[in-house]
């Protein structure tokens, strides 16, 4: 009798400890930030830093992203995840890598541990890598948003691979340049490579997706596509072996390709039928406008304008916090709330849909929470930003309280979600009667 | 919305598939114009519905609350639910209903 197509999800043992781990280490990063607040007075090289971007981009984003890819990958290219044992055997290397290299950094202990963290980290970089791939193979129909995110997997391995290269370069001292010189490439293609070619596919198919609108012209996405791969790679060649003064055009090359994405979504947006923009879109909308910090900060730091050394710093240091505690965690605190509901809500509610009067998504966490957790965030990121560029601790201090009170909102949130329980549920009043 | 069926039945059985919700948008998937016809042919119900975009995690979900929701209702008929992909959903195919709802979130 039945002819449904099973859905392409995964089980959620795939999906939610990624959830969980990403809100643990959002609320150790902000009270590592805490106890941090002296280490933004100089140059980015420092250990405390290391550690606040790692956890950021690892614990925080990186395991996010992981955990969401699985439940989305299925939604973006129309196909069941390649493997889900590679997905939670991923996740075991990406946590122990993690919490091992922020403690490496933390302790500036760059042994044999640390050799270990990076190679943990490698091998799940690689699984996901295979995952992704594989999944995509399996895909019915290749699109654009399926480019972006099978490179920005790839850019990942790369960046993990530059960032063994230096660990081990740490001890064995065999690279001809300085390690600042590899961090540049390390980090540019990781925030570039990684989360903005990820963040931008994913985001043309959901972003459209969720405010009921239709794109029809996919030139920009494709245009954006090329044009942030070519800046990457022509700055990663004349990075490591040319050393010309045309940094700047690959930047502007890479900033072009994120206004082409801008551009897509604004004129996306412009056809969509739902005007009740919730706070997950919301901050999603906040966190596309504050990718626009970076966008012009990469043109500053990649110019040569002479600037104070010490404002040259202070530049350096808001372009990365611009990157991580700005674009990337306001998107994930948006989308969040966009994804994990639904994947909680299918897997509670999914064999009483039909039978049951069932709650929504929406109806699974406090909406109250979330309004103060993206009030604290912008409070938190204005005054982290500013206290940096002053100099100022106290102020970043304020920031990074800022930070701890969103960290805290959320995660209570987040495990409200993923403690769920289904309550008794009334069946519907006609099945009463007409079965 | 086609239907290849006596009026007052087709309007039971869309009557009846408004209780099911689209857990992302909110609105039921009559109005939301994800269900595309229904056919009687003897006691074999038939039903083709879509979705908002192909991949769509509910696809298990919606068709199967969309059986049981009908065998509940219809005991007696064979109920088959078949997701088809074309034509693919546009926003125009939100009934003035659905577009009142979504107007009405605002």
């Amino acid at each position: 009798m039945s002819t449904a197509t099973t859905s392409n999800s995964p089980g959620k043992w795939v999906v939610l400890p990624h959830y969980a781990f990403a809100a643990l280490a959002f609320v150790a990063l902000s009270i590592l930030l805490l106890f941090s607040t002296d280490a933004f007075g100089g140059h980015y090289f420092h250990p405390k830093l290391l550690t606040l971007t790692h956890v950021a981009a690892l614990g925080w984003a990186t395991m996010l992203i992981f955990g969401a890819m699985y439940q989305l990958l299925p939604v973006v290219l129309d196909c069941k995840l390649y493997s889900e044992k590679l997905g939670t055997i991923a996740f075991v290397f990406l946590a122990v890598g993690t919490i091992l290299l922020a403690w490496c950094f933390w302790h500036f202990e760059l042994g044999h541990l640390m050799h270990l963290a990076a190679c943990s980290l490698v091998i799940a970089f690689i699984l996901f890598n295979i995952n992704v791939i594989q999944t995509a193979r399996q895909a019915p129909k290749w699109t654009v948003e399926s480019d972006f995110i099978v490179t920005s997997a790839i850019w990942l391995l790369v960046t993990g691979i530059v960032g063994l290269v230096m660990v081990l370069n740490f001890t064995m001292a065999f690279l001809p340049a300085e390690h600042t010189h590899y961090l540049k490439l390390h980090a540019h293609i990781g925030m570039a490579g990684w989360f903005l070619l990820l963040i931008i596919g994913v985001g043309s198919k959901l972003i459209p997706m969720f405010l009921l609108a239709h794109a029809e012209d996919f030139k920009k996405l494709n245009w954006s596509y090329n044009l942030i791969n070519a800046g990457l790679v022509f700055f990663i060649f004349d990075h490591l072996f040319f050393h010309t003064a045309l940094l700047p055009v690959y930047a502007a090359l890479v900033v072009a390709g994120v206004i082409l994405f801008l551009l897509f979504i604004y004129e996306t947006s412009k056809t969509r039928q739902r005007n009740d923009v919730d706070l997950g879109m919301k901050q999603t909308f906040v966190a596309l406008g504050l990718l626009l910090l970076p966008l012009v900060l990469v043109i500053v730091v990649s110019s040569n304008l002479n600037l104070p050394q010490q404002l040259l710093s202070s530049i350096y240091l808001v372009y990365g916090i611009s990157v991580f505690f700005g674009f990337v965690s306001a998107i994930i605190l948006g989308q969040t709330f966009k994804t994990l509901p639904f994947i909680v809500w299918m897997h509670a509610y999914e064999d009483y849909v039909g039978k049951f009067k069932t709650p929504l998504p929406k109806d699974l966490y406090n909406h109250s929470l979330q309004r103060w957790q993206n009030i604290t965030y912008l409070f938190g990121f204005v005054l982290l930003i500013t206290g940096v560029l002053l100099r100022n601790q106290q102020v970043i201090l304020g920031g990074a309280i800022g930070f701890t009170l969103t960290a805290v909102l959320y995660t209570v949130n987040v495990f409200q979600l993923l403690l769920h329980k289904v309550q008794e549920l009334k069946p519907f009043a006609y099945g009463n009667t007409g079965a | 919305m086609e239907t290849q069926v006596p009026e007052e039945f087709g309007n039971e059985v869309f009557e009846t598939l408004k209780y099911i919700i689209d857990p992302e948008v909110g609105i039921n998937i009559v109005d939301l114009g994800l269900v595309y016809e229904i056919s009687l042919d003897g006691d074999k119900l038939e039903v083709n519905l879509t979705l908002t975009t192909p991949g769509c995690p509910m696809s298990g979900t919606i068709v199967t609350a969309t059986e049981q929701i009908l065998l509940k209702r219809f005991p007696n008929l064979d109920v088959k639910v078949n997701l088809v992909w074309s034509p693919p959903w546009s926003t125009e195919m939100i009934t003035e209903e659905g577009m009142r709802q979504l107007e009405g979130k605002s």
